[in-house]
């Protein structure tokens, strides 16, 4: 048995699986959640169309319009669903399992422990954002290729690098998510992990050049450069929609730039929980 | 000579410990200035365990058991001091050797709580990489041996405390770990539960020659199951040896019951206190606790003097033998403490 690797695929299957059957035993909490995670997003779309009945565009000559910012928006969705199913439950799930010292069990067992903390629960419900997302992005993209003037071409580039920036989006979301969490080992309790998400998703589900007037360009080079959330979502979001049907050459680089800070994110976020791991006290039992 | 299956020398642990203070005005004081404490927890163990043997930790509350099986287990990392277990070092956490043991801890569950057992097992599976005949076997026996096949597919929140330890173990053992380190498995347990529990761990050890280390409160545990006791109380080992040692050691002291066929006087009681403490007194029966050296000049004297119908020797509960060796312990790292000026 020695030097034995584990299938991390069928892991993560087992762990999805689980989920599921333990989401489906609570059949009324899990069609409840579904219903409220959807009406949510059905609300904020409303919201923007009244949004737009006051404007044409976000921005000024920014080319983000109502079909634009639709794609925008649902891009949004969809990298918001992912992470909040596949991480957001282990996020926490890995706060408390450090408070109460049942992170014991995620060491003992021959696997990453990053892995073994980052996937058990798949939270089955906030899937159904997806859909809504996807559908969103469907619909949109459909008025932008078939209006009458200047549709909008959709490349097969679009199509392979939209797939890709939202892994990369994803990856970064969780990567702070993941770090965020970790302090509990030194701060003990770490209940800004909702408040955070919350601030940093609000940042992060505009198009970024409204940041880049005035004192907002500080909060730009922020969120761009230092925590950089606002490529989550304007990377891929941009390369679908084209907001002023060309990509210009800041924005090359800055996609350029995302996969560079996903690595990084990836990378610090990792060895800030192998530093936490070994900071691990291990509340009594 | 070969090396001992685990070695540990001179193990400790150091917890830095935030000292909060009574009061909200404290409390707002400690928003700026903290003030800490190094709590000793372990405190220099050296101990050696050969592949096989089942061996107690034994100890009052806070004494340091637990945070040796965590550090055995790799959980946390030491303060200073080394560890071998198979020619691993735990805290390194390596693969290799988290295949080759298990942890079970009383007061924490790590089966999934909504789900049956049986799917937690299936992950278990899955994250050990067991191969599925060889883990049907294992979870066969295992199920057998603990009467746990009714129970496998209810969920764990439904289970009884007892039934719910038992998938514990069962989880533990399903990869056929080669040492084993229990933590008051039978903590909360009834009577049943607990000897349920004992006879399994009895059967299992000897049968695939395993090595346990174990910690519990309830002597009878430890009665049952281990040839080898060892006593931590104040992070160190205060006793190594075995269980009918620590009598010997530990105290020179006997229990001597007599029956009178005569009514018991206060006189009778008092002559008898000559001899040593009165500790029962439930007349016909007198129950006195005596030096072992006086104990046959004491039943001279008694025999000629009185008539007796019935007479018991014995060593002292284990128990109370123990819970002596704890006081003593724990006073005399007080009255250190005090001499040092620490406390």
């Amino acid at each position: 048995m020695t030097g034995y690797r584990p299938s991390y695929l069928n892991v993560f299957l087992t762990f999805a699986r689980n989920s599921l059957v333990r989401d489906m035993s609570f059949r009324a909490n899990f069609i409840l959640q579904c219903i409220s995670t959807i009406s949510w997003t059905v609300m904020n779309i409303g919201f923007y169309l009244i949004v737009f009945q006051y404007t044409d565009s976000i921005g000024k000559e920014t080319g983000w319009g109502r079909n634009e910012f639709f794609v925008f928006l649902a891009t949004t969705w969809i990298i918001n669903s992912l992470v909040q199913t596949f991480f957001m439950p282990n996020a926490q799930q890995f706060s408390e399992l450090i408070r109460s010292g049942n992170l014991d069990f995620a060491l003992l067992k021959p696997i990453d422990t990053q892995f073994v903390i980052s996937f058990p629960r798949v939270d089955w419900a906030a899937l159904s954002n997806l859909f809504v997302g996807f559908t969103l992005l469907c619909y949109s993209l459909y008025q932008l290729t078939t209006k009458a003037e200047n549709p909008l071409i959709i490349d097969w580039r679009s199509i392979l690098m939209y797939p890709f920036y939202i892994g990369c989006g994803t990856v970064i979301m969780y990567s702070v998510m993941i770090t965020l969490a970790a302090t509990s080992v030194w701060l003990g309790r770490n209940q800004t992990l909702y408040n955070f998400w919350f601030y940093i998703t609000n940042f992060s589900r505009y198009p970024m050049e409204i940041y880049k007037v005035g004192w907002g360009m500080a909060l730009w080079v922020f969120f761009t450069f230092i925590i950089p959330v606002l490529l989550v979502v304007n990377i891929p979001a941009r390369i679908m929609a084209r907001p002023l049907n060309t990509m210009n050459s800041q924005m090359w680089q800055l996609a350029g730039f995302a996969i560079l800070a996903t690595v990084a994110c990836l990378m610090i976020s990792r060895r800030i929980f192998v530093r936490a791991l070994k900071s691990y006290r291990s509340a009594s039992s | 000579m070969p090396m001992a299956l685990i070695e540990l020398h001179n193990l400790q642990k150091t917890y830095r410990v935030y000292q909060k203070k009574e009061g909200l005005r404290a409390s707002v004081k400690g928003l700026f200035k903290r003030t800490y404490k190094d709590v000793h927890a372990v405190k220099g163990i050296d101990l050696q365990v050969d592949q096989g043997e089942f061996v107690a930790f034994l100890g009052p509350n806070g004494a340091g058991k637990t945070t040796t099986l965590k550090l055995l287990s790799g959980v946390i990392h030491p303060t200073a001091g080394t560890a071998s277990v198979m020619g691993h070092t735990p805290w390194q956490r390596e693969n290799d050797y988290r295949r080759r043991f298990a942890l079970v801890m009383g007061q924490k569950n790590q089966l999934w709580w909504d789900l049956p057992a049986q799917e937690s097992f299936r992950l278990h599976q899955q994250i050990y990489g067991i191969e599925t005949q060889q883990f049907n076997n294992t979870l066969d026996e295992l199920t057998d041996l603990l009467g746990l096949r009714e129970l496998l597919s209810q969920p764990v929140r439904e289970l009884s405390l007892g039934e719910r330890m038992k998938m514990e173990l069962t989880a533990a053992l399903l990869h056929r770990p080669e040492v084993l380190f229990l933590d008051e498995p039978t903590i909360g347990l009834d009577v049943i539960a607990q000897h349920n529990i004992q006879q399994f761990l009895k059967y299992y050890q000897q049968k695939r020659g395993i090595t346990i280390l174990l910690t519990s409160h309830y002597m009878k545990d430890v009665a049952a199951l281990c040839k080898r006791v060892v006593i931590i109380a104040d992070g160190r080992i205060q006793y190594d040896g075995s269980l009918s040692g620590i009598i010997d050691e530990t105290t020179n002291r006997k229990l001597v019951t007599l029956q009178f066929a005569d009514p018991i006087t206060l006189q009778l009681l008092k002559s008898l206190e000559r001899f040593g403490t009165i500790v029962q007194d439930e007349a016909p029966r007198v129950t006195l606790e005596v030096t072992r050296d006086d104990v046959p000049a004491m039943l001279t004297a008694i025999l000629d003097a009185h008539d007796i119908d019935d007479l018991i020797v014995e060593e002292p509960p284990l128990e109370q033998v123990i819970a002596d060796v704890f006081t003593r312990v724990t006073k005399s790292s007080l009255d250190a403490r005090a001499e040092n000026g620490d406390c």
